[in-house]
């Protein structure tokens, strides 16, 4: 039995750390749990263009041959091939060149495509691809704080998640039993909510131990590699890095003439030699030269965080293995669980299942530290006597609620919109990419300020209704490209990008009643709290319970 | 037993995020130097070990409060930081040089 004083302490610590890290969990949840469906988002967000079926594979040797003639530095920093002829492939070559800048400066990158005319000769193309769906996972890592400050800062909120783990759970431990999947709906609206909150933290404790600590180390990867090669390795470690890097590093030209294989047959002799690989885009490296390689990234059946660093490089002359041990099945042990533990971050495992359940496992989530919030809040509630006069609620709780309200639907109510633009804006602005983050920021600062301008109970409604209107232009957007086409948008046809839209669909659903059912608290719930939009109006009837108090 | 534990918030905390810290590498680093293969291991060892030492890092934070006060945990993990970082730099300076 664990002492009555050591769980008060407990829930002091779980009380002020989940406080404390609430708001940027929330939104590193959220977005993360959209960042799920990363790829899918980026195929909704990508303009239609010319695609990887104008050549087809037969054709490709041409072309690659060409793009290397013409573009010397494509042809020694690697030529992608595409293979699945995506929505966010915009044709069926790629390559990235260095932005002009001075040498060993930091600098970024330009993005070019390459296709075959119909006259066979080459056309190539500098165009800057959406990175709309790399901004949301921006958003999720460091909550768009900048680096380096974003990666301090997440990690630390990550290290104190994991200790409001422990201290939740040993507050929660000799009630367990008791407790468990116990969800008493009814007249104690508290008790309701933390219920929810123990459930719902509780079944899902395996998910968030396992964020909690990639998180950390994810977050603080830096800082922890620089730790260990002072504290442990001495110099030791930057050699093994070296020689753990050296099977991802291509084979150096040779100088000499050498006849290419065409893709398609070393896809042949990939499959004749590792037949469970599923590539998914070939990377070329000085085509034409004897010792030219290609490096197939992709997914190796049955191992986890296996798209991560897996690959494997074959000899683009011969089709011969050249580097064979990145892949999952040929990891060594400790890089196979560094990258069993990467997976379970990410989710990339077991395919479509763990997607899904990741998604909504993010969401619950998110829901988790915002429910934190309102129990703190709640607990805090100056309860009206019967019959008595209305007492003024503390300022804190008065805060903490705007801040949540302003914070968490501000994030939801950006990040909708933001997709949004990715179309209405495609074309119209010079800078879209960036126009992703003025246009989150715009709207998350706004969120914030709003909610504190009118309050926690007036702004959920508002902003609930903002959130519905905002994820529902996602499915709109895509309707208006199909009837108007005049407007210059477009609408995929692949599931993947309809489902984004289907997804939207319901998520707005979903706001929308929780709008519904915040305004009918607001209006009719119990006045004695920050929830509420009434004065003391003789409120005869006993504290009714609305159906969702806070949301 | 029987003593009041004591909330001495900053004190036990600032134990747990510091002295935590200094176990994880202490105890992960044995492992770069005992684990199979030695130090000079080949792989990914390196990059497990930031998992593992925020695991170490994360319980010690999270357990620190049951210490009876600030100072008991700073005693007591500073006693445990002095063994495992006496024979990690045993192995690194003296058995594994």
């Amino acid at each position: 039995m664990i002492r009555a004083d050591i769980i008060k302490l407990y829930k002091t610590v779980h009380t002020w750390t989940g406080i404390t890290c609430g708001f940027a969990l929330f939104i590193a949840f959220y977005a993360g749990a959209l960042t799920m469906f990363q790829e899918p988002i980026a195929r909704w967000a990508s303009p239609p263009a010319v695609g990887v079926a104008a050549v087809p594979l037969d054709d490709a040797p041409r072309l690659l041959e060409l793009v290397a003639a013409a573009h010397p530095e494509a042809r020694e920093e690697g030529i992608k091939l595409h293979l699945r002829g995506y929505e966010n492939e915009p044709a069926r070559v790629t390559w990235e060149e260095d932005e002009s800048h001075e040498a060993g400066q930091p600098h970024g990158h330009v993005h070019w495509w390459a296709t075959l005319k119909p006259d066979g000769s080459l056309l190539a193309k500098q165009e800057e691809p959406s990175e709309l769906a790399e901004f949301i996972n921006t958003i999720h890592m460091r909550i768009g704080i900048p680096e380096p400050w974003g990666s301090y800062f997440m990690g630390v909120v990550s290290l104190l998640y994991g200790v409001a783990l422990i201290a939740g759970v040993i507050v929660l431990l000799p009630s367990l039993v008791k407790d468990f999947l116990a969800l008493r709906v009814g007249r104690n609206l508290k008790r309701m909510w933390l219920d929810a909150h123990n459930v719902v933290g509780i079944t899902a404790l395996p998910f968030h131990i396992a964020m909690a600590i990639t998180a950390t180390a994810l977050s603080l990867s830096h800082e922890l590699w620089s730790l260990q090669e002072a504290v442990i390795f001495g110099g030791k470690q930057a050699i093994l890095d070296e020689r753990d890097n050296e099977p991802f590093r291509a084979p150096k030209p040779i100088g000499e003439a050498g006849a290419m294989m065409a893709p398609s047959q070393l896809l042949q002799r990939l499959k004749a030699q590792v037949p469970d690989f599923e590539p998914k885009v070939m990377i070329f490296k000085n085509i034409g030269d004897k010792a030219a390689s290609v490096r197939v990234a992709g997914a190796e059946r049955g191992y986890v965080g296996d798209t991560h660093l897996g690959g494997v490089m074959l000899s683009a002359v011969t089709g011969e293995l050249l580097k064979d041990s990145t892949r999952p099945s040929r990891q060594d042990p400790d890089r196979r669980a560094s990258e069993t533990f990467y997976g379970l971050h990410s989710g990339q495992y077991e395919g479509a299942t763990i997607t899904w359940a990741y998604f909504f496992l993010g969401f619950s989530g998110a829901w988790l530290f915002y429910s934190g919030n309102l129990l703190w809040i709640e607990t805090r509630r100056k309860k009206a006597c019967k019959g008595g006069e209305l007492p003024e609620q503390r300022r804190d709780t008065y805060w903490l609620g705007a801040g949540t309200v302003g914070v968490c639907l501000g994030c939801v109510a950006g990040l909708s919109l933001t997709i949004v633009a990715a179309k209405w804006l495609y074309g119209r602005v010079d800078d879209l990419n960036h126009w992703h983050e003025y246009i989150y920021y715009a709207v998350f600062f706004g969120s914030v300020v709003w909610a504190f301008a009118w309050g926690a109970a007036r702004s959920a409604v508002h902003l609930l209704w903002l959130c519905a209107a905002a994820t529902m232009a996602i499915p709109l957007t895509t309707l208006l490209a199909v009837l108007f086409p005049a407007l210059g948008m477009w609408a995929h046809g692949s599931a993947a990008t309809i489902g984004v839209d289907v997804v939207a669909f319901i998520g707005a659903l979903c706001f929308a009643w929780m709008a519904v059912a915040t305004t009918r608290r607001i209006r009719n719930g119990p006045t004695d709290s920050i929830w509420s939009i009434r004065k003391a109006d003789g409120d005869t009837v006993p504290h009714k319970p609305a159906a969702t108090p806070a949301e | 037993m029987a003593n009041e534990i004591c909330l001495d918030w900053w004190g036990k905390a600032s134990a747990g995020a510091i002295l935590g810290l200094g176990l994880a590498l202490s105890l992960v680093g044995l492992y770069a130097y005992l684990g199979p293969g030695g130090i000079d291991a080949p792989g990914g060892r390196y990059s497990l070990m930031r998992y593992l030492e925020v695991f170490v890092w994360v319980a010690v934070f999270g357990f620190c409060f049951l210490f009876r006060s600030g100072r008991a945990a700073w005693a007591w993990l500073g006693a445990a930081n002095l063994i495992a970082f006496t024979t990690l730099f045993a192995c690194r300076f003296y058995f594994f040089v």
